[in-house]
């Protein structure tokens, strides 16, 4: 896996983008992440959609290489850990986690996860609707921010649409960075993009397998 | 032979004709003979002939010469591609029976059946059943299904020409082939209208040797008359759809002059625009005009064919929902707006007016842009020399096997050697191996290799006594709601806020507006307010404009018999002879084209290159359709792309293709002979498909015909987008972890034989060669090439680094700036 960084500083605070759909926050030994939807693999197969588990597996790989990656202490899910009900990919979560005994994990409640908290009170897991450390809000969905400060969310899945001459289009995730806010991928890469619902005046950050490009 | 000429059956049905005045066609009495000699066989007539009647008949006469061969129960099996045609069929042949005689029952049993009449049906069948071939596999999932049929004389199959091309074709033929199981003298009649390949078809109804097979071809003609409707000027620039409004003033004078008019479009998206244009110029019309097609609520659909055949409606514009169905007495005018496409169903469109054996049919031709009228003159010289498109059975449909597969085993359960056997003589699957077999037995059992450890897809087991059936209520009420080979797309339904619903839009379209935006569905323009559980709700708009929802399944390709034609129409497009008024008309178009690039003659082939501010502009024009044409340019691209790295968007029609890049392209006479040649074709365009998602996208309807996917699920509507979208997902996870999956294979090979045609490229590819290439640097877009510019449907085709591709397109983005 090749970990592409770029660093950038908001409110004073050095935050270490990735190409992986995560950011680390070194100067609180923290991985921030959104979007996980464990369990959307089994609920589509629930719901008569052969998806193999190959793809959670991959997604949980990916994040077990990044929190060695950065050594990290702290795993700080920016909502929407779980898709749905309790099913497979829950247990296979669950044994997954049991390995990183010595990181604390944090869930920020999203829109999914209130279906989950039955599943969530199983794990070693605190879940808050809100958490603010330093000048950062973290919430899920940035619309249900009533407060003032700078929020970082996730929720949208976003992406961005880079039109070139001849026509040529093409889409990438990417983070969104404003003077208020700074929305984040969706981790999981079951998932769709949003390029719809650009903050104003944003800073995309988009990546591919090998670069991070700002526009 | 003298014998059944003196049969009181004929005798019977004879007088009976006599009363009503009538006499059977010479084809009508040769069937009735043919089917008591105990022949299968084919019947050829159009439309309007008293086609049903030739096989209905034989069944009935054959009784009444032979009553004793006859137990109680189910006769006759009338399996039709359309529902709509069921009850009115019924009616004929109920009418019939009772007249002249006969206690038999006629019903109707398909997807609008009332659940009572279905269980009545069960416990006791009619004589005669009008179904559908999905319900006959409904039937098949039955517990203890077989004794329905064992007695069954004769199956016909109604409109075959309009199944042998596509996977329900796939499931008439296994439908048949279970039918002959339980029921070995069964007796297999098909009725057709005239295609390219009658021998062929007949071939892939009846392919078993057992049975006799005899061929009955109706003699009579229909007449025809093809007026073209010329606009006052001609564009020397056409695109698509541009001509629409300054016509609206020749069509109207054509409805006032006949009784009733069908107007077809073709898509739906061009019918709610001409219903909105028609109203607006002659507002009167109002209640006299109607619109008509697949989106629009059923019982708005039945309240208009009712209108329609009682000569209320004045005229009806509609798309091919009325392209068959119903016979509508007053109709005695058809204008088509804009390309056909196909002779076949030019003419099939025609055959609406007039429709009584004797009467004239008569269309009218209005283009929706200038070079349609090519078409037309094209349309013209196909019908003068007798030439209808082939419809090619499709083969090797494993997702359809697999489906019946499960389907047996949701019924009675099978054995698998015996029903090997079985399949193997089913024409679409004579060429399975064993090992394909096999594997689709592993399939509905294990779920294939990359599923084996989910259980949610071990649909089926062997039982004790031998049998593979389905012992899941769940999985079996599944996948009875499933059965059937159409794959829509996901639609939603538009309602009223107030109440009323008003039809259904696909997500695709509805997705891309937001509350506050209008368009325009059933003929209103209509305001979005909010989409709540699948369901968009509306109220009416003020809004003068609105936009006109697209629909995906609306653009068909032109056919290569209708592309040759318009080839040689072109090619002498400069000269046009003096009855030619199409072409004579066209002139000014064509001379421009000639000034500024290349008329090309038959045994040419033009390239164009322009720059624009766009970029560098590379068009071909082999006119093969756009299916062809997408294979075509993505071959082009990749053979440019070995040249240089590039990266371009992709563009086609029905005449031809553009490629579109930021760079210069590096075509010219040099090596342009090379780019089209004949050397590696086929090795080139399965290296250009796998770069393009053609494959992924076949795979679509295979994932959910084969149960991959679950189109309807029981209990609440959902959102099903994020779950069709997911197909995509399982063809990339099997091409990595399972890529011999014979599901995977087939979408290979459906793009393989109908999205490339494969003999079709062959061909274009020799007419090339053969022929005189003309490179032209033109200095701005060409009548032939604007149509190309302004059509929006493009691809993508690059062989770059990703990462380059971004970095210069921040470059080019920084200079505009």
């Amino acid at each position: 896996m090749n970990i592409v960084k770029e660093n950038i500083t908001i409110e004073e605070q050095v935050l270490t983008l990735t190409n992986q759909r995560a950011v680390y926050w070194k100067n609180q030994e923290t991985l921030i992440l959104s979007d996980i939807h464990i369990g959307k693999t089994a609920h589509f197969r629930k719901h008569g959609i052969a998806v193999p588990d190959q793809i959670l597996q991959d997604d949980l790989d990916r994040l077990n290489h990044l929190i060695q990656h950065f050594s990290v202490k702290k795993v700080l899910v920016v909502g929407d850990l779980f898709h749905a009900e309790r099913n497979t990919n829950i247990k296979t979560f669950k044994i997954w986690l049991n390995q990183f005994s010595d990181v604390e994990w944090i869930l920020i409640q999203g829109n999914h996860d209130k279906k989950s908290n039955h599943l969530i009170n199983e794990l070693n897991i605190s879940v808050v609707r809100e958490l603010t450390i330093g000048s950062f809000t973290f919430i899920h969905d940035n619309l249900e921010f009533n407060g003032n400060g700078f929020t970082i969310s996730g929720h949208t899945h976003p992406g961005v649409v880079i039109k070139g001459k001849g026509k040529q289009k093409l889409k990438l995730p990417c983070y969104q960075i404003t003077s208020q806010q700074f929305v984040l991928p969706a981790f999981s890469l079951f998932t769709g993009l949003n390029t719809r619902d650009i903050p104003k005046d944003a800073t995309c950050y988009a990546f591919t397998d090998s670069s991070i490009f700002k526009f | 032979m003298s014998q059944f000429r003196d049969s009181d059956g004929l005798r019977i049905i004879n007088n009976w004709m006599a009363e009503k005045g009538h006499a059977p066609f010479p084809f009508q009495l040769q069937t009735w003979q043919r089917y008591s000699n105990g022949y299968s066989g084919m019947v050829v007539a159009p439309t309007g002939f008293g086609k049903t009647f030739s096989v209905f008949l034989a069944v009935v006469i054959d009784y009444l010469n032979h009553p004793e061969d006859y137990p109680k129960g189910l006769k006759l099996l009338w399996i039709s591609p359309l529902r709509s045609l069921a009850k009115d069929l019924a009616k004929a042949m109920s009418e019939a029976v009772e007249e002249i005689g006969l206690d038999w029952s006629v019903q109707v049993r398909n997807g609008d059946t009332p659940t009572a009449v279905r269980r009545k049906q069960e416990r006791l069948m009619p004589d005669v059943l009008l179904t559908t071939p999905e319900t006959m596999h409904l039937l098949f999932s039955q517990k203890k299904n077989s004794r329905w049929f064992k007695y069954v004389k004769c199956v016909a199959i109604d409109e075959w020409h309009e199944l042998i091309g596509n996977k329900r074709g796939i499931l008439t033929e296994l439908a048949i082939s279970q039918l002959r199981y339980y029921s070995p003298k069964l007796r297999i009649w098909g009725i057709t209208a005239t295609i390219g390949n009658l021998e062929e078809a007949k071939n892939v109804l009846l392919p078993y040797p057992d049975l006799k097979v005899t061929q009955v071809t109706a003699k009579q003609k229909k007449k025809l008359d093809i007026i073209s409707v010329l606009p006052d000027e001609i564009e020397v620039l056409p695109w698509a759809g541009h001509l629409g409004a300054n016509m609206v003033d020749k069509i109207l004078p054509i409805i006032a002059s006949n009784t009733t008019t069908l107007i077809f479009t073709n898509t739906r998206g061009q019918a709610e625009l001409w219903y909105q244009l028609l109203l607006n110029a002659q507002p009167d019309l109002a209640g006299l005009l109607a619109i008509h097609h697949g989106s629009i609520d059923k019982k708005l659909r039945n309240w208009i064919e009712d209108n329609i055949a009682s000569g209320y409606l004045k005229a009806v514009v509609c798309t091919s929902s009325l392209d068959l169905g119903v016979d509508f007495k007053p109709v005695d005018c058809v204008i088509q707006i804009g390309s056909v496409k196909g002779i076949a169903r030019f003419m099939q469109r025609a055959g609406r007016s007039g429709h009584s054996p004797f009467e004239r049919s008569k269309i009218y031709f209005v283009p929706t842009h200038s070079l349609e009228l090519v078409e037309v003159s094209a349309l013209k010289e196909a019908i003068k020399n007798k030439q209808v498109e082939a419809r090619d059975p499709m083969v090797l449909t494993f997702d359809v096997l697999v489906q019946f597969m499960v389907t047996l085993a949701v019924g009675e359960g099978f054995d698998a050697d015996r029903l090997f056997k079985q399949i193997q003589q089913v024409h679409a699957f004579q060429y399975m191996t064993k090992d394909d077999w096999l594997w689709c037995l592993q399939f509905i059992t294990q779920g294939g290799q990359t599923l084996k450890s989910y259980e949610e897809f071990h649909k089926v087991i062997l039982d004790e006594d031998g049998k593979y059936k389905v012992k899941s209520r769940r999985i079996s009420m599944l996948h009875r709601m499933n059965i059937g080979a159409i794959v829509s797309e996901a639609h939603m339904m538009v309602k009223f806020i107030s109440g009323g619903y008003i039809g259904m839009i696909e997500e695709f379209f509805i997705s891309k507006l937001k509350p506050g935006d209008s368009f325009i569905l059933a003929g209103r323009i209509l305001e979005l307010v909010q989409i709540k559980d699948m369901t968009a709700l509306v109220r009416k708009s003020k809004a003068k404009k609105a936009v006109s929802p697209s629909w995906l399944g609306g653009r068909l390709p032109l056919t290569s018999h209708l592309s040759h034609f318009l080839r040689l129409q072109l090619s002498h497009a400069l000269e046009p002879s003096r009855l030619e008024k199409e072409l004579r008309f066209l002139n000014p178009l064509v001379s421009r084209q000639h000034e500024h690039s290349h008329i090309p003659k038959v045994d040419e082939f033009l390239v164009e290159l322009i720059e624009t501010k766009d970029g560098h502009h590379l068009f071909m024009y082999p006119f093969e359709g756009r299916l062809v044409h997408e294979v075509f340019s993505a071959l082009m691209a990749y053979r440019i792309s070995k040249l240089k790295q590039i990266t371009f968007t992709i563009a086609m029609n029905d005449y031809g293709f553009e490629l579109l890049s930021d760079q210069p392209i590096p075509v010219d006479d040099t090596n342009i002979k090379d780019l089209l040649s004949k050397e590696n074709l086929m090795d080139d365009v399965i290296a250009s498909i796998n770069a393009s998602e053609m494959a992924s996208r076949k795979f679509r309807d295979i994932a959910v015909i084969a149960g991959l996917v679950v189109q309807s699920q029981p209990g609440t509507r959902k959102n099903n987008k994020s779950l069709q979208s997911s197909s995509g997902l399982i063809f990339r996870v099997l091409e990595d972890y399972e890529p011999d999956n014979l599901l995977l294979r087939q979408a290979y090979t459906e793009v393989f034989n109908q999205q490339l045609e494969e003999v079709r490229l062959q061909e274009a590819f020799d007419r090339i060669s053969k022929s005189k290439i003309i490179v032209k640097y033109a200095k701005s877009f060409t009548p032939l090439s604007f149509p190309l510019k302004v059509d929006s449907l493009r691809g993508t085709m690059s062989n770059e680094n990703l990462d380059k591709r971004i970095q210069r397109i921040k470059e080019q983005a920084f200079k505009i700036k």
